[in-house]
């Protein structure tokens, strides 16, 4: 590209672009050197990039004060099942709206874009309510009363709000309406049924969009905070990394706990950053395509 | 994608008219096709009734009743009178909080269209463009969490900035302690957060516009600065829209940076944003009628604003 304008080199744009570039990683370097400085080190004047006495105790110290075990399992789980269902309910209704041919369809559609429209703090309220009062869960009755916490005592409240993603559906609807119609049509007449083609033809061919509505499922889950601090202010049982580390943040001394509050978010973004690492140019397809509308 | 799809739509009613002799087997396969279709979206239709419609109409309900949480049988209808007590020349709500959204929004969306827009118009020169994105995109798949602490950490007057500022001679800022600086502190950190996402659809955008078109600029004898702002900017109109608003709607909705960040929306409420007032009124104070109507409130306010980006920009596509 550059060949087109210039055939020297864009001395300009290298500079900003470093620049800029530089300021994106320098909170990580100093969270990464904060992680390893001693006991003493954090806090004080003048402040110094590098730590003098390089120590990998706070990364044990995460370990013990947050049974970051425990943190680890939460997210996985959580994460884990969202990222299924959310593959597979994309999947199916991205099918159902691209390649089946039904009364009703057009304002499906119109509803799922809608339903990405609706911002998530305007449920945050409702649903945490609805949870309360979900019906024969914590102890609750049928009609979801008298019990102590209803179904925020369980873990799958973490998930339910999550579960669906309208922008999935979507996502995987103009992926699927590409597949030729020749394809399904034969298979139909050979009397194969919708779950068969959806099965056989549709998804084998899903590949690349799932990988792209998977990670960012998977990203946002991991990363999820409102929410889940909201459920484990009622039930600490329920924490997941992100809430846990900001739970030990709040609590005690900020001058000693700052470089384990460190160490814990290196271990906490570490499994995104190596899946974002391989798996990048599908995430940046996936934000591109949200772009394109 | 309106459009394709009624393309598409169209495209079946026609063949299914000319292929009118065959009539029973192919009703017969549509009838099925429906009773698939409705399958195959039941999950995620039944998810969006009891996660959607049914929260939606209780949060429309809730912010006309007075309520102090748990039993539901003690839910009193009030009419108004909750976006009365929020919306008046004397509440905290409209001032600072409302006006801190607006500005916090602002400040980030400026920040980070101009930011993107400068690096993407760059980084496309330029080689090992992967590693750059890369860099660029880490805040955002980093949580919050992680965001936010390690900016409050180098906010310190003991971190890495001041750090830097007093190298330079410079006396500490109290960039969170001090309540005129607080509010931008954070935006910056909002737009440092969202720019990656915005340089990666910009840059696609900058791609899709015809390499022809810059070729005849330059035989005009254009120089790169009148092809940016005679070529690019127009043409990137489309993409710019997008990152606007998505930024827009991001920053005035956003309050989990502000809770990690200064946990109470302070020093002195400088920092309270609407939807992080409607989280303290709704789980810290119980009042969940209040907080409904704030909801509501801030809701349609980013509805009202979106519209109008969409009406000015569609009147600047017709001036052209």
């Amino acid at each position: 590209m550059a060949r087109n304008r210039r055939s020297r080199t864009p001395w300009f744009s290298y500079s900003v672009v470093a620049i800029g570039g530089l300021l994106m990683a320098l909170p990580f370097l100093d969270m990464l050197s904060s992680s390893f400085k001693g006991p003493g080190e954090y806090g004080i004047l003048p402040y110094h990039f590098l730590p003098h006495h390089f120590t990998w105790s706070n990364y044990g110290a995460a370990f013990d004060q947050l049974q970051l075990g425990r943190l680890f399992l939460n997210s996985v789980i959580v994460t884990a099942a969202v990222t299924a269902s959310v593959l597979v309910t994309s999947a199916m209704g991205g099918y159902a709206l691209a390649k089946l041919r039904f009364r009703g369809r057009d304002v499906i559609f119109r509803f799922i874009l809608a339903t990405m429209m609706l911002p998530p703090f305007l449920l945050l309220i409702p649903d945490f309510i609805i949870m309360l009062n979900w019906p024969l869960a914590g102890g609750n009755n049928i009609i979801g009363q008298n019990g102590d916490g209803g179904m925020t005592t369980n873990i799958v409240s973490l998930m339910l709000p999550f579960l669906v993603s309208g922008f999935g559906i979507f996502l995987m609807r103009q992926f699927m309406i590409a597949v030729p119609e020749e394809m399904l049509e034969a298979a139909r007449l050979d009397g194969a049924g919708e779950w068969r083609l959806f099965y056989n033809i549709i998804l084998p061919q899903t590949g690349p969009v799932a990988i792209t509505l998977g990670l960012i499922t998977f990203v946002g889950q991991w990363n999820e905070y409102i929410w889940t601090s909201l459920i484990a202010s009622t039930n600490p049982d329920l924490m997941t990394l992100p809430v846990g580390i900001q739970q030990l943040q709040s609590f005690i001394d900020p001058n000693r706990t700052t470089p384990i509050v460190m160490a814990g978010i290196i271990i906490s973004i570490l499994p995104v950053l190596i899946t974002f690492l391989f798996l990048q140019r599908y995430y940046v397809r996936g934000v591109v395509l949200s772009g394109m509308k | 994608m309106t459009g394709t799809y009624a393309a598409a739509t169209r495209q079946a009613s026609a063949r299914q008219g000319a292929a009118a002799p065959p009539v029973a087997p192919r009703s017969r396969r549509l009838r099925r096709q429906g009773r698939a279709g409705y399958l195959f979206l039941a999950p995620s239709l039944l998810f969006f009734m009891v996660f959607l419609i049914l929260p939606s109409l209780f949060a429309i309900f809730l912010s006309l009743s007075q309520w102090g949480g748990y039993d539901l049988t003690q839910i009193k209808f009030i009419g108004v009178k909750n976006y009365r007590d929020i919306l008046n020349l004397h509440s905290t709500f409209v001032s600072p909080i409302l006006v801190n959204t607006l500005v916090f929004a602002a400040l980030s969306v400026i920040l980070a269209v101009v930011g993107s827009l400068v690096v993407a118009q760059c980084i496309e020169r330029l080689r090992f463009q992967g590693f750059w994105r890369f860099l660029y995109f880490l805040p955002v798949v980093a949580t919050v969490v992680a965001v936010g602490n390690v900016w409050k950490m180098m906010y310190q007057p003991s971190g890495l900035i001041n750090g830097i500022l007093n190298l330079l001679h410079v006396n500490s800022i109290g960039f969170l302690s001090d309540p005129h600086e607080a509010l931008p502190s954070v935006a910056v950190v909002q737009a440092w957060a969202s720019i990656g996402a915005a340089v990666l659809i910009l840059t696609a955008g900058i791609k899709a516009i015809d390499r022809t078109i810059y070729e005849a600029a330059e035989i005009d004898g254009a120089n790169s600065w009148r092809t940016f702002w005679g070529i690019t900017l127009p043409l990137l109109r489309p993409s710019l829209l997008f990152v606007f608003i998505t930024q827009c709607i991001a920053g005035m909705q956003s309050f989990a940076l502000i809770i990690v960040m200064t946990k109470d929306g302070g020093p002195a409420n400088a920092t309270n944003v609407a939807a992080f007032e409607m989280y303290q009124q709704a789980f810290r104070f119980g009042a969940w009628g209040t907080a409904s109507a704030m909801a509501m409130v801030l809701f349609v306010i980013i509805f009202i604003i979106t519209l109008i980006q969409l009406w000015i920009s569609r009147r600047a596509g017709d001036d052209d």
